[in-house]
């Protein structure tokens, strides 16, 4: 009898030693992990635990945060490749829709969207309608009215809006050809009329004393010093003229720059008008 | 007691023994298993296992341990900023002086490595004005020295190595360095005679054409205002001859600081390839 | 059944190709140099060109790089330099188009007003102003804003 009761005293106090046994690899563990890596920003990490357990804990959020994760990280292919087998029934179809919009767009600068395909909630539908507007801007072909552009985007939102607009229907371009022409009459105008005063003064001081001193050599009969700088004064205005179409050409591309520059800022600034996510509350 | 309880009772005792004997403690398994990632230099994924510890382990008997192993994971990968965020943790949750100073010299090795060398140098002078941290002089010296070839003083390099030891290794070579390499200083110095700093750094060639330029210009330039052209003197004197000669002094410096700096580049390879001695 | 092994094969193809991208995209043990980074670019003596115009302008070059420029100090605040701009200009287009490049860089070399709020820099803190922007080719154009520290090409 004592024995009996021994015996089923000990399976307790044996397994007392096990109390620090512990199993990382369960997939339970796996997900909190990740979860807590997604929350802290290392995306690499917790994409890596996600994969683990995808096949078990075939989940929609863990579908979801993996696509945001890569996206995140700037592997915006790779997040659209996960959107590929997003089933559409799946609780974040939506988002991810608009997720894989906003990946179209860093990787290829265009939208292929089928409006048809998601069924958005108020705010999806807006982050929708500004993202596919906007997108606009990268087409070669625009046609819109302004006041149709504008209006999907709120009110502190449509001051830059505006801009982008303004610059797409009119740039303002400077002419390379007229700075071409101005300084071929008046040397360095062009230069100034593209908003390069200090060299368009200096290429007007270079040709002008060239000019002066051979003009100068050839009264004194310095004959070869005054071809040399004609010859001199010459290369000088023939390369002024061409500065000048040069830098009008500057000029354009810096209006270019200021502009592809502003929307990707404008863009980061707004997160591609693409909702919040709070998978960290 | 009758022989079957004795055999009855040893029988229980060694069960239970064996039992604590392979009692699973599953988190120094894992710490173990990060650490024999971190050894075979697969030090993302070890990284990995050591947060995925430090997540799980409420009682935080390793994270002193699990953040200083995250730390060396990120500075073998390069990873310098992120090292030195880990290695900050684990300096408050140290619980030893050992602990804490380890921690510290790992703060100042990476610091060392980045070549921020006024931090390193701040953070050393604290160690050693610490008096937990007295029986460490010979070892902050050390690293003294390391963070003073890193900023390129040879000399005070030398004299921290000194320290520890008169003929120190590392000692000897601070010195060497130190003779060997050229005063930018005394190029430029030399250089008011113009050619003699290029001589001095060893550019014959440079230095003899500087001085015909010199020359060249140089009389061209007395001779004019001789003959009261005084003009033509002014315009020679100061777009050319002085264009030539603060040239020639300008050389004679860069000349000087390319050689030093590949003396410089080649004792930096040989202690970071060839030196056995302790590295940061 | 055949569909459904498909499937399954194609399944686990996606999921083992996306840990084959993972391997990829993790970092691997570095070894930072001790070395400190050498600045300077030693001059190209060569004569190398594919064209006669190119051999003139290189051998003008190479005589004034070694009677004038290795001697007279640092003069131009540009990257490159207006003899390697002549250069350089010379291999994108020919050497007349290049020779008026040349003048208006001269010319805005002279300008003394010139600034931070025109060119971007380099980061040894010259201006960077590469012949490209200047071959009157639109598309060849790499705007870059002032005062942004450029890659030296």
């Amino acid at each position: 009898m004592r024995y009996i009761l021994t015996f089923y005293l000990l399976i307790p106090l044996s397994s007392l030693p096990q109390t620090t046994s512990f199993d990382f690899h369960l997939p339970e563990n796996i997900k909190k992990f990740a979860d807590h890596l997604f929350c802290e920003g290392d995306y690499l990490r917790a994409i890596e635990q996600y994969d683990l357990i995808k096949q078990i804990l075939d989940n929609d959020t863990i579908e979801f945060k993996v696509m945001l994760g890569y996206s995140s990280l700037g592997f915006h292919q790779e997040s659209n490749e996960i959107f590929k087998v997003v089933n559409d029934k799946s609780n974040f179809y939506a988002d991810a829709y608009l997720l894989s919009l906003k990946n179209q767009l860093l990787i290829a600068s265009k939208l292929i969207n089928d409006s048809s395909i998601a069924l958005f909630n108020s705010i999806q539908m807006k982050s929708f309608s500004k993202l596919t507007t906007i997108s606009m801007l990268y087409d070669d072909e625009f046609n819109i009215p302004k006041e149709k552009f504008i209006s999907p985007f709120d009110e502190e939102e449509r001051n830059s809006v505006s801009s982008f607009y303004d610059y797409k229907v009119e740039p303002q371009y400077k002419s390379p050809t007229l700075a071409g022409i101005m300084s071929a009459i008046i040397p360095g105008s062009g230069k100034m009329y593209v908003g390069e005063w200090g060299d368009g003064i200096t290429a007007l001081l270079a040709t002008s004393l060239f000019a002066f001193l051979a003009y100068d050599n050839f009264s004194a009969d310095h004959t070869t010093r005054a071809w040399i700088f004609t010859g001199l004064g010459a290369f000088f205005y023939a390369g002024n003229i061409y500065g000048s179409v040069a830098s009008a050409q500057i000029f354009n591309a810096r209006i270019d720059f200021a502009f592809s520059n502003g929307l990707e800022l404008f863009l980061q600034q707004q997160n591609y008008f693409l909702p919040e996510y709070d998978f960290c509350k | 007691m009758t022989s079957v309880n004795k055999i009855f009772f040893i029988v229980i005792f060694v069960w239970l023994s064996l039992a604590r004997l392979f009692a699973q403690d599953s988190f120094a398994d894992q710490f173990n298993l990060a650490k024999k990632l971190y050894d075979e230099q697969n030090y993302f994924d070890a990284i990995t296992e050591f947060k995925r510890l430090l997540f799980f382990d409420d009682s935080e008997i390793y994270n002193y341990d699990t953040n200083r192993m995250i730390g060396l994971s990120y500075k073998n990968g390069g990873k310098f900023s992120d090292a030195l965020r880990y290695f900050t943790i684990a300096e408050i949750q140290s619980s030893t002086p050992e602990e804490n100073y380890n921690c510290r010299i790992e703060i100042i090795k990476i610091n060392i490595l980045r070549r921020t060398t006024h931090r390193a140098l701040t953070m050393l002078d604290s160690l050693a004005a610490d008096a937990k941290c007295s029986n460490k002089l010979d070892d902050i010296n050390y690293w003294r020295g390391w963070t003073y070839i890193f900023s390129d003083d040879w000399e005070m390099a030398s004299s921290s190595f000194s320290e520890i030891q008169p003929n120190h290794q590392l000692a000897l070579l601070c010195d060497s360095m130190a003779n060997d390499l050229y005063s930018a200083q005394l190029a430029k110095f030399l250089s008011i005679v113009p050619g003699a700093g290029q001589f001095y750094t060893g550019e014959y060639v440079s230095g003899l054409i500087s001085i015909g330029w010199n020359v060249l210009w140089g009389y061209l330039t007395i001779n004019a205002f001789m003959e009261d052209r005084v003009f033509d003197g002014l315009m020679v004197g100061t777009l050319l001859w002085w264009r030539f000669y603060s040239g020639n002094i300008q050389n004679a410096e860069e000349f000087a600081l390319e050689k030093n700096l590949e003396k410089t580049n080649a004792a930096l390879r040989y202690l970071q390839y060839i030196s056995i001695e302790k590295k940061p | 059944m055949r569909s459904k092994l498909n499937l399954i094969l194609l399944f686990l193809f996606i999921t083992t190709s996306a840990f084959c991208q993972m391997e990829n995209l993790k970092w691997q043990k570095s070894d930072p140099s001790y070395e400190k980074p050498t600045k300077q670019v030693h001059r190209d003596y060569s004569f190398e060109a594919d064209n006669p115009g190119e051999l003139i302008a290189k051998s003008l070059a190479n005589a004034y790089w070694f009677f004038i420029s290795d001697v007279d100090g640092d003069n131009c605040p540009f990257r490159p330099s207006c003899s390697s701009f002549l250069l350089q200009s010379v291999k994108e287009t020919n050497i007349f188009q290049a020779s008026l490049m040349f003048f208006d860089r001269f010319t805005r070399d002279m300008n003394i007003a010139k600034g931070d709020e025109h060119y971007p820099k380099v980061s040894a803190g010259y201006f960077y102003d590469p012949p490209k922007n200047y071959t009157l080719n639109q598309g060849k154009i790499k705007y870059l804003p002032p005062a942004f520290i450029a890659d030296d090409e």
